[in-house]
Parts: structure tokens; C-alpha cells; sequence
């Protein structure tokens, strides 16, 4: 079996060197026949990627411990969803799983493309072939899954830790997100390539950076609730390296997300907005870079491996390639249009662009700065979460607030008339609650209060377009208002779409702030019987069990909690004794009340062997707003993503008229 | 150009708040006789930790993770210990070195560096 899989990576690695090859040389030379040879060669790379894929799995589903990475990563005990994990608890496993949704992308998206954007199509395959080569090239000759060791009678078990549902489905996400940001990137290279720099690129791929995009960040957000559940340090960010590897090509996304519609509606922000699309790419790039070299130390830190120069050397082609095109094109990517007041919607999406950018910026900086002060001060110097908080709240707070003005604000130019139209109720509703706020108390944290006071604006200013957006079809058609309602969704899906996952964001927003800037936390070592108050809560510590699990030991001390005088039930923190793995790890109790988003959150931080507990109590106010915030920005990029037939009938008159423009001039 | 200049002062920015202020430094026991005051220290996990971190406090001694593993430093510790704390593991503490060279952490400041999150330890 294992020659199996080495062969279909091998068969891999030869189509996608063809596509690159073969798609660059049909592209320069203009042959037709060979472009759709290349194209196939690509389609045809990730059936046979998909092959050494199913071979591991089969792998791990038959407990074949010949294959050294199985071995590695599961064990005879391992529960049958956690076997299929296990593929991508470890790099060779993460690499080829990087692989296989890169050329599943690669395959969707030129073949999607390949009527409407044929003449990008023709250079955006070798960009992706070029990505495929490099990650197969990995996976055949440096870090191979398929390496074959005397089979041992059991493996080595899976890291606890990753024995969570949120660990089987966050990797998966996050890739998903990651190596999406190749399809826009490898279209923007494609359209520099191709010389035809119009907006056509960033629409083709349009829905695959929001798919990217959308994956990413609920990639991240698992993520958040894994560490928020499992790692049970009462926390859900760290500001770790490896977790701002994945914030970092997100901002970077989220950024060229806006920039994009400027350049759809106006034709600006052309050099940018190649340039952020490279960043983003180049940033998921050094994500993975990070998580794999080991050169920075991380909660996270993997093996040293020998992959960490080879990605160091994609990284710097890749920055390379994008820069080099991107300053031969200069001259085609210069437009006429220029910003016409600092106060209008291109202005705006500027200032969103600027702060989104800085922010990642600051963020790849800490990141870096082991590295860079190592280089330049011979120290290696780590910036801690302080750095990080002050420029989340330096660049977040006005992002926030820019939410609420930038989509409203007119084109062009704003008048003042419009703006007080516009905001004179979301700016008193804003106030309003910034004041109720601080006579309830929420001036402790100053930004904190900000927070609510800016999230309350967006809100109202969301709650508003879709009130007159309902009233204003209503006042035209004379539907009802449930009809009006959906169908201005319906008509309006990029708009309102955008708007609900604004309105995520703030919940997003709200929920750290709240769970940050307002939690409270005590600690003490209970004998049984004896109860610690935290908030309004008082616990009081009543037993320690103790029994076999499926593969571990599980010590449970079990609470009463009491609020006021009700009794709310008991609440179960411990741990557990994993035998194959001889690891320990800690299981929290999290108490959520349904009607205010606040947590209990109970660690056993140790167990004694006089049966007493040492315990670590938080309550964690709003926190469960930030999961919410997961569901409505899935609903908001889905309705943003609904196919539109309106749209594409628009779109296809729009390239046919322009394909007939640029068959006249080329005859001409 | 807006967005050029302003990265360009960012940059600066940035700069200095890295150079002036923040930040620790991070060095392994053998480097850390020659600092003074708040670093953090990386090292691995020598002989079996006593003490209660709960109570007085958990003693354990760190050594240089490669290279140079004569040098041992004695740690005191308090605060919580994260699940993958063990002898032979790596861990990162951040505090100062007292005078009589003991490395006194700040409550709560461990983190444990597992050989591999996602690989098993090598055997």
C-alpha cells in the first residue's frame, strides 16, 4: 500500500511540473492546444493526489502500523473519528492534506473559469501548478507519509489534546482557508501575466477569497473554542505565534475583501490590491512556515524539521515572483481615477484598508521580532501579549467604528446633510448606551466602554438599513413586511450579506470585550465541603471521582454552584490520565447561562493525594457572544455567496461587451 | 502615496516602541548569568520537581535544551502548571535571577513546549 501512495505523490508531482511547464510555455507561445493539455495535467493532479490520500486513510482505518506515520499518530484503542484525524495530527499528514485541497481549488477554480475567463485560465495554471509542485516536491522527497518502519504491534497513540471534535474539524477549516488564498492570488498573477489588469480577476474570484475567507475564520474560531474548552487556561487567544499565523493572512484577506469593491465600482486600488492579494498568500505561506520550522517557540512548536528552509525558499519566490510582476505591470495598473474627498465610501474603505494592513503588520512584527532582534541585537526578544493589546486596541476600536460609517457614507463625496441624515440616530442611540453603561458600572475598563459604545452605533446603523431598506420596498411594491424583508436580501445579497457579518463582527467584538475587560477570576486550594464565592456565584467543592474511560483515567472533583440563593446544580472540573500516551490532561467545567452569554468556568488545577483540590474559578461575562458571532458569520457569507442569477446575467453582458471591445481593437 | 507614507511612519513607529521598550529577552540557563533583570528563560526539565506550586512553591532545574548542558539553573515556581509539564520536557518561564541563583518566576508565567504538539516524542 505504501508503494501505492509514494506513487500516486510521485504521479502528482510529474502533472503538476507538466501543468507548470507545459501551462507556461502554452501561455507565452499562445498554444491553444497545449494551454488545455496543461489544464487537464492540473484537473488530473489531484485525482491522484486524492489517491495517496484515501492510501493513508486506509491506513489509519486498518491500524497499518508499517507505515511509520500511522504509527506515529494512532493506536488500536484510538475511537474510529479520531483514526481520521489523526491524518492531520502531523506534518507529513498537514502537508498532504495542504496538497490535496490546494489541487481539489486548483481543479474547481480553472475548470469553473475556464469559459468566462479563458484567457486568464491559460496563465493562472501554471501559477497553481507552480504551488502544487513545491508542496508535492515536499511530500515525496523530504518529509514523505508513506515511509514504512517493522510494523509495531501498536502505535504511539494521538495527542490527547487533539482528541476533541473541534481538533477534527479546525485543521480542516483552517487549510481550507490557507490554501484558498492561492486561487485569488494565483488569478491576480494570472491577470499581471496575461497583461489584462482590468477587474475580471477579482471578480472570477470573487466567491473563492469569501469561501477562503469564511473558512479561515471559522478555522480560527474552533481554534478559540478548542483552546477555550480543552487547553483549560481560561483563555481562548494567546497572541502565540502559531495562532497570529492564522489571524495575520486573515486581516490581510479581510482587507483586500473591501479593497476589491472599490476597484470593482471605481477601477482604483489597482496596484494595492494585487499587492494585498500577495500578502495575503505570502502570509498563509509563512504561516506555515512558522508552525513548521520551529524558528520561533510557541506554545505550539512542532519538531524541528527539515522542511523549514524549503518553505523559507517558497516564501521568498513567491514574494519575489508577486513583487517582480507586480512592478513590471505598473505602467497597466496606473488608473485616472483619484479620491475626490477624504470623506466618502472609497475614503472610508481606505481607512478600513490602512488600519487592517497596519494591524497585520504589527502583528507579523511581534511575530518576527525573536527573529529580527536575534539579527540585529544578537538577543532574541519576545514581545508579549501587552504589545499585542495595545495595538488591538489602537487599530481594532477605530476599525469598529468604521463599520458602522464606512458602508453608509456616499460615494464620491459625502455631503453634510447626508451624513446627519445617516447618522443622527445611530450616533444618540451610541450615546445613549455609553452613558446607561457607565452608571451601571462599565467605566472600569475605558476600553471596554468604547467597545460598547461603537458596537452599539454599528448596530444601530445596521438595524437601520435594513428597517428602511424594508420600509422603502414596502412604500414601492406594497408587500408585507416579512416579504419585503426577505426579498431585499434576496435582491441585495453582497449588501446585505455584508451587513449581518458586520453585525457578527461586533458580537465578535463584544463578547472579547466583555469576557477581557470585565471577567473575575479567584483561586484556592478546597478541602471537600469547603466553597470559594467568585461574582455572584458561590461553589462549594463536594466530591472527587474517579473511573476508566475508553482510553483514559478520568478524576472528576464535582461542585455545587449557587447564584443569590438558587441553587444552579453542580459542575464537574478535572482530568484526565491518558494511558497509551502517559499525558495528563486537564478537563474544564464551563457553566454557560443561556440568557446573559456569561461563563463559569471552573479548572482543577491539581488534585491532591489528600483528596484536595486546588482551584482556579473565572467568570467570563458575554464570552459566549464570540461563538454566536461563529453562526451569524457563517449566515452572513452564505448570503453573500447564494449564486445570483441576476448578477451573472449582468456579468455576462459586461465581458461579452468587453471581449467584442477588445476583438475590435486587436483587428484594428 | 497616502498609504506608502503611512506605512513608512508605522514602520518607525514601530520601530521604536520595539527597540525602547517591551519585550523580554529570551535565553537558555547557560546565557543567563550574564542578564539582569526580567528575562525568559528557556530550558529543559533535569531531576524531579518537589514542592507544591500552590503552596511555597515548585523546585525544579532547567538545563540548556542543546549545545551547552553543564550549566543547571534551580527555578522556583508558582502558579499554575500546564498539563505537559514533566522531567525532560521543555518549558519557558519568565522572572528574575535572585542573588543566591535561584531564578524566581513570576506566579503563573510557565509554558510548556512540547517536543511536538502534533508529533509524538521520537522513540
Amino acid at each position: 500500500m505504501a508503494e501505492l501512495g509514494r506513487a500516486a505523490l510521485i504521479l502528482t508531482l510529474g502533472l503538476s511540473l507538466y501543468a507548470l511547464v507545459a501551462g507556461g510555455a502554452a501561455a507565452a507561445l499562445g498554444r491553444r492546444r497545449l494551454a488545455l493539455s496543461a489544464r487537464n495535467a492540473l484537473v488530473a493532479s489531484f485525482f491522484s493526489t486524492l489517491v495517496a490520500t484515501s492510501v493513508l486513510v486506509a491506513g489509519f482505518l486498518r491500524d497499518d502500523f508499517s507505515l511509520a506515520y500511522v504509527a506515529g499518530h494512532s493506536s488500536r484503542a484510538l475511537p474510529l473519528p479520531y483514526k481520521i484525524s489523526a491524518f492531520w495530527g502531523g506534518q507529513e499528514g498537514s502537508l498532504l492534506l495542504w496538497l490535496l485541497v490546494l489541487t481539489a481549488y486548483s481543479a474547481l477554480a480553472v475548470w469553473l473559469a475556464r469559459k468566462r475567463a479563458r484567457d486568464l485560465v491559460v496563465w493562472v495554471t501554471p501559477v497553481l501548478a507552480g504551488i502544487a509542485v513545491g508542496f508535492s516536491w515536499l511530500l515525496v522527497a523530504v518529509s514523505s507519509p508513506f515511509d514504512t518502519i517493522p510494523a509495531a504491534a501498536d502505535g504511539n497513540g494521538l495527542n490527547p489534546s487533539l482528541q476533541n471534535p473541534y481538533m477534527v474539524a479546525h485543521p480542516v477549516f483552517l487549510y481550507l482557508g490557507y490554501v484558498g488564498l492561492a486561487v485569488p492570488f494565483a488569478f491576480a498573477m494570472g491577470a499581471l501575466l496575461s497583461g489584462r489588469t482590468d477587474e475580471r480577476w477579482i471578480v472570477t474570484t470573487r466567491r473563492w477569497t469569501i469561501v477562503a475567507w469564511t473558512a479561515l475564520g471559522i478555522g480560527q474560531l474552533l481554534g478559540a473554542h478548542w483552546a477555550y474548552q480543552e487547553v483549560g487556561w481560561g483563555g481562548y487567544y494567546a497572541w502565540d505565534p502559531v495562532e497570529n499565523a492564522a489571524l495575520m493572512p486573515w486581516l490581510a484577506a479581510t482587507a483586500f475583501l473591501h479593497s476589491v469593491m472599490i476597484q470593482e465600482k471605481r477601477g482604483m486600488l489597482r496596484v494595492w490590491n494585487v499587492t494585498l492579494v500577495s500578502l495575503a498568500f505570502c502570509l498563509s505561506l509563512f504561516g506555515t512556515f512558522l508552525t513548521r520550522s520551529g524558528v520561533v517557540s510557541s506554545i505550539h512548536s512542532f519538531t524541528q524539521s527539515a522542511i523549514g528552509p524549503w518553505f523559507l525558499g517558497f516564501i521568498v519566490v513567491a514574494v519575489v515572483f508577486s513583487v517582480t510582476m507586480i512592478w513590471l505591470r505598473l505602467p497597466q495598473l496606473r488608473t485616472s481615477a483619484r479620491l475626490e474627498s477624504l470623506v466618502s465610501r472609497e475614503a472610508t474603505f481606505l481607512y478600513n484598508n490602512l488600519l487592517l494592513v497596519a494591524l497585520c503588520l504589527t502583528i507579523l512584527w511581534g511575530t518576527a521580532w525573536p527573529i529580527l532582534s536575534e539579527a540585529v541585537r544578537g538577543e532574541s526578544v519576545v514581545v508579549g501579549r501587552p504589545y499585542y493589546d495595545f495595538f488591538l486596541r489602537i487599530f481594532g476600536l477605530p476599525l469598529l467604528l468604521l463599520m458602522g460609517i464606512g458602508p453608509l457614507v456616499a460615494w464620491r463625496r459625502a455631503s453634510l446633510r447626508g451624513l446627519v441624515r445617516v447618522f443622527a440616530w445611530p450616533a444618540c442611540i451610541a450615546l445613549a448606551v455609553g452613558l446607561v453603561l457607565i452608571l451601571l458600572g462599565s467605566g472600569s475598563s475605558i476600553p471596554g466602554l468604547v467597545a460598547y459604545t461603537f458596537s452599539a452605533f454599528v448596530l444601530a446603523t445596521i438595524g437601520q438599513e435594513f428597517v428602511r431598506g424594508t420600509s422603502g420596498r414596502r412604500a414601492l411594491t406594497g408587500e408585507s413586511v416579512p416579504t419585503a424583508f426577505g426579498r431585499l436580501i434576496g435582491r441585495n445579497r453582497r449588501r446585505y450579506g455584508g451587513y449581518v457579518v458586520h453585525a457578527s463582527i461586533v458580537l465578535l467584538a463584544i463578547g472579547v470585550a466583555g469576557s477581557s475587560a470585565y471577567d473575575s477570576v479567584v483561586e484556592g486550594k478546597l478541602a471537600r465541603g469547603q466553597s470559594l464565592a467568585v461574582g455572584d456565584y458561590r461553589l462549594t467543592y463536594r466530591d472527587l471521582t474517579e473511573r476508566e474511560g475508553a482510553n483514559a483515567t478520568e478524576i472528576r472533583a464535582v461542585l455545587d454552584v449557587r447564584r443569590g440563593g438558587d441553587s444552579l446544580g453542580t459542575i464537574q472540573a478535572g482530568k484526565n490520565a491518558y494511558s497509551v500516551e502517559q499525558q495528563v490532561s486537564n478537563e474544564v467545567g464551563i457553566r454557560s447561562d443561556p440568557l446573559t452569554g456569561e461563563d463559569l468556568f471552573v479548572i482543577a488545577e491539581q488534585v491532591n493525594d489528600d483528596g484536595t483540590v486546588f482551584f482556579r474559578i473565572f467568570v467570563k461575562p458575554l464570552v459566549n457572544l464570540i461563538w454566536l458571532a461563529g453562526l451569524v458569520f457563517v449566515l452572513g457569507s452564505l448570503i453573500t455567496l447564494w449564486p445570483d442569477a441576476r448578477e451573472e446575467r449582468r456579468l455576462a453582458t459586461r465581458y461579452a461587451s468587453e471581449r467584442e471591445r477588445t476583438e475590435r481593437t486587436a483587428t484594428t | 502615496m497616502i498609504a506608502l507614507s503611512v506605512a513608512a511612519v508605522l514602520a518607525v513607529f514601530l520601530l521604536y516602541t520595539s527597540l525602547a521598550g517591551g519585550g523580554t529577552p529570551s535565553v537558555s540557563p547557560s546565557e543567563l548569568a550574564s542578564k539582569t533583570g526580567e528575562v525568559s528563560l528557556a530550558g529543559r526539565v533535569v531531576g524531579s520537581p518537589t514542592g507544591d506550586p500552590h503552596g511555597a512553591g515548585m523546585r525544579f532545574v532547567l538545563q540548556d535544551i542543546e549545545g551547552n548542558q553543564k550549566q543547571r539553573v534551580a527555578v522556583l515556581y508558582k502558579g499554575s502548571v500546564p498539563d505537559l509539564f514533566r522531567t525532560g520536557r521543555d518549558v519557558v518561564v519568565t522572572g528574575t535571577q535572585r542573588a543566591d541563583g535561584t531564578f524566581v518566576t513570576t506566579p503563573g508565567s510557565m509554558i510548556t513546549k512540547c517536543p511536538s504538539k502534533y508529533q509524538a516524542a521520537k522513540s
